[in-house]
């Protein structure tokens, strides 16, 4: 079943020196799976996600043919259509918690934030509510970090209150942008799992976005390839040893690996068609 | 012509001079874009180049009395501006007095935003016990009302411009300290400050070098918010008998002198408090447009 | 011969009347012409061993030895000409309002070596950039670009030791080679003893000869390359550092 079509989606910014493409004609389908978007910077894949809930600021100016989100013409939706699904329905994760999280307010608050104003829970039900959300996280002792503000967390710890935060109203799509790329890479295995079991556990739709094309593989199903706004490769990720394009080839054997040859790394030759 | 400007606008200039001539071009063209900068740069030429041609320009003498002219309003003939109490020609005054204006704003440009930068950016950089004591004296000159220390500073040093000037800057230089200290806490634990100080450089060299470029906007933009002030300060002083004294044309003089009048004759203090208005005006308009000009990442955009 | 040697060093913070100790009784020798990798997680005090060696933190305990010689507090001009460093963020690390010009004869001006105009050109050829960039400003240029020129601007005082914080770990994938080929090049041409830290196994792998894993300030273990690559580790916390990179093997 399909969750979230998406057609010839274009993104453009218009600056002093005319506008700019960022995304050029992005098309994909994405049913109760992990999508994993993978690119170097500059190559629209955020851009892409943040499309997804009209989260592009003028002058960035998104077109698209058909996006679709469960029957919701999400070029069409009002603005109030489009604050109902942000969080609740589609959720996003971004890569650096320090950022996300308000730093002048306790987690347990703006965990229960939400779910008092908007569903009008009682304190208690809200805060048993919170706790079992940073419960499904792993996070050992919830009640010590339901009363801690956010700069008393380890980078971890934050990413997966921000994970915590934005399943506590059940959404049917999760869209995170780089969530592991901050954290360590024992931590980054932990909050990978976490979000694993979730994904499978709730049925979520997943879009992973990432510069790491190793970690896109393992983790998730499907995987689309973006070179200067452009898909330039989709495949299976347990195919993308076995990548065509060049410029996928490329990005994957550029990366050093442990007990390769110490000499030159391949560079990455671009090519000027690829981008067209 | 044209192949001037294509070497001043080569993007990989070849020399030293040719990159800092093209990026004061690139400056230039920055500064023309933005029209009130333009505006603020022409109201300072204007004031440079009327104070330059004063005697040219003036249609009488600027002291000399004439007491059979006194009170004629603006706009009648031989005195479009009016004539003052003592039937002196007001555009005339305004001429020569432009040149105390400009001499005073660049007496107090040349000393105060210095000393407060030198002050702030060493406090900021060296901390402990050099900050405290920097800043503790730097307290003591805020904590005074500024008038105040000017007159007493004044009192000592005996009236007259040259130490008004002096006053008005010792009283105007810790709020760009403050400024200048805050910037270099900022900028002093960041990686480029470390690469140079790996790099052997001496304090004096950071300080100076690498320090003030990141402080100097902030600066900048403060003098040029201030200028109205200090004209305005200078002109108290000139008024209480301890800055510019009578008969020079000084501006703020001027209008104080008008006071009496203000009801029957409103273009004796009118004119000149229009003209410090629109110098004032000036200056912050320019100081805007060159806080942008200063900075080289906005080139890019 | 041992060119850089580390002994039992110490390294605490004073932060809000707390005392933090960073770097716990870490010692460590590098080797001439050696490349010699520092690897842990966010917090274990790798980094912080640079800068120490750089007088860029205080030391609280031990000694470190350039050469055989005591290092001198503060370092002082002829420690600069023997000891560089490359920063990890070279967004962070050229001054925003000085050209790559004025950036890379800074240090021939402080030493008050002539000849600049010729030696940034050679400069910015030898790291592969080229010369009409010589005037541009920093935000004129991609990260790799400016990671260049932070390497330029290392070398300008020709030392022998390179000490290299996390110096690809800003760039993307094919920046990185990029810069891993550049350093090693480098290395290779003018004999140079790298000290690097890195969170990424397979980067050091690729860069290191032999390798310390570090864990809340203090050292785990050392191992040769060779180990690294068969998993032969003592310790759990190298083992499991060794299985989340597990990815990264060839």
């Amino acid at each position: 079943m399909t969750l979230l079509n998406v057609e010839n989606l274009r993104v453009t910014f218009r600056t002093e020196a005319g506008p700019v493409e960022a995304v050029r004609g992005v098309s994909f389908n994405l049913g109760r799976e992990r999508l994993g978007i993978v690119g170097e910077s500059g190559s629209g894949k955020t851009i892409t996600g943040r499309s997804v809930l009209r989260l592009i600021r003028p002058p960035g100016k998104i077109l698209a043919d058909r996006m679709e989100f469960d029957g919701i013409d999400l070029t069409r939706a009002d603005e109030k259509t489009m604050r109902g699904l942000r969080g609740r329905r589609i959720a996003m994760i971004m890569q650096d918690p320090k950022y996300s999280l308000n730093p002048v307010m306790k987690v347990g608050a703006q965990l229960t934030e939400g779910l008092r104003q908007r569903d009008g829970m009682s304190a208690a039900d809200a805060r048993k509510k919170a706790i079992e959300a940073l419960e499904a996280v792993q996070i050992r002792a919830p009640e010590r970090v339901m009363e801690a503000y956010p700069h008393e967390l380890s980078g971890g710890m934050g990413q997966r209150v921000m994970i915590a935060m934005m399943l506590i109203p059940g959404p049917d799509l999760l869209i995170a942008d780089e969530p592991t790329s901050a954290l360590d890479v024992t931590v980054q295995a932990e909050v990978l799992a976490i979000l694993d079991g979730l994904v499978r556990d709730r049925g979520m739709g997943l879009i992973f976005i990432s510069h790491d094309l190793r970690l896109v593989a393992r983790f998730c199903d499907r995987v689309l390839v973006m070179y200067k706004g452009k898909i330039v490769e989709e495949l299976a990720a347990r195919d993308l040893m076995a990548a065509k394009h060049p410029y996928t080839q490329g990005l994957l054997n550029c990366l050093p690996r442990i007990g390769g040859s110490q000499g030159p790394l391949p560079s990455l030759d671009r090519d000027a068609a690829w981008a067209l | 012509m044209t192949g001037v400007i294509t070497w001043l606008r080569d993007p990989n200039p070849t020399s030293r001079a040719q990159a800092r001539f093209g990026q004061t071009y690139m400056g230039f063209l920055r500064l023309r874009r933005n029209h009130l900068a333009m505006i603020g740069l022409t109201i300072s030429v204007v004031l440079v180049l009327m104070s330059i041609f004063a005697p040219a320009l003036a249609p009488y003498d600027p002291i000399a009395q004439n007491l059979s002219d006194r009170f004629i309003p603006p706009l009648s003939p031989g005195h479009w501006l009016g004539t003052d109490d003592f039937g002196r020609d007001i555009w005339s005054r305004i001429l020569y007095g432009s040149r105390i204006t400009l001499y005073i704003v660049l007496l107090v440009i040349l000393t105060a935003p210095v000393a407060g930068l030198i002050i702030g950016t060493v406090a900021g950089y060296f901390g402990g016990w050099t900050d405290r004591v920097l800043m503790r004296i730097t307290d003591i000159f805020l904590a005074f009302p500024k008038l105040i220390l000017a007159l007493a500073l004044v009192a000592v040093l005996g009236p007259g411009m040259v130490n008004a000037v002096l006053a008005i800057a010792l009283t105007s230089w810790p709020p760009y300290a403050r400024v200048a200290r805050a910037e270099t806490l900022t900028v002093r634990s960041s990686d480029y400050i470390a690469a140079v100080r790996l790099q052997g450089a001496g304090p004096v060299r950071i300080i100076f070098g690498h320090i003030m470029p990141m402080c100097l906007p902030s600066v900048i933009i403060r003098v040029t918010l201030d200028m109205a002030g200090v004209i305005l300060t200078a002109a108290g002083l000139g008024f209480l008998g301890l800055g510019v004294q009578p008969p020079l044309p000084e501006w703020g003089l001027m209008v104080s002198s008008g006071r009496k009048f203000l009801f029957e004759q409103w273009w004796v203090s009118t004119m000149p408090g229009l003209a410090i208005f629109i110098v004032s005006l000036g200056f912050n308009l320019l100081g805007d447009g060159l806080r942008d000009v200063l900075d080289p990442r906005s080139s890019g955009k | 011969m041992a060119l850089i040697e580390v002994d039992n060093l110490s390294v605490t913070f004073l932060t809000k009347g707390h005392r933090v100790r960073a770097v716990d009784s870490v010692s460590l020798s590098v080797d001439t012409r050696e490349s010699f990798g520092l690897v842990g997680e966010s917090g274990s005090g790798k980094s912080t061993i640079l800068r120490a060696i750089c007088g860029l933190a205080p030391i609280s305990g031990g000694a470190i030895r350039i050469g055989g010689e005591p290092v001198a507090t503060p370092r002082g001009k002829a420690f600069s000409r023997k000891v560089q460093m490359v920063f990890q963020d070279p967004y962070a690390s050229l001054h925003p309002r000085h050209t790559i010009d004025r950036t890379l004869s800074e240090p021939l001006a402080i030493h008050g070596i002539g000849d600049s105009d010729r030696r940034v050109m050679a400069a910015l050829a030898d790291v592969g950039l080229p010369t009409g960039f010589r005037f541009r400003y920093p935000h004129q240029l991609s990260g790799g670009q400016r990671q260049r020129v932070a390497i330029a601007r290392a070398l300008m005082l020709e030392p022998e030791i390179l000490l290299l914080d996390e110096p690809t770990s800003a760039l993307d994938a094919s920046v990185q080679a990029e810069t891993l080929n550049l350093l090693s090049r480098l290395r290779e041409e003018r004999g140079l003893t790298f000290l690097m830290v890195s969170h990424d196994l397979a980067v050091i792998d690729h860069m290191c000869d032999r390798v310390l894993v570090m864990q809340h300030g203090r050292a785990v273990e050392e191992f040769p390359r060779a180990d690294l690559a068969a998993g032969r580790m003592k310790t759990d916390y190298a083992r499991s550092l060794f299985a989340a990179s597990a990815e990264r093997m060839g």
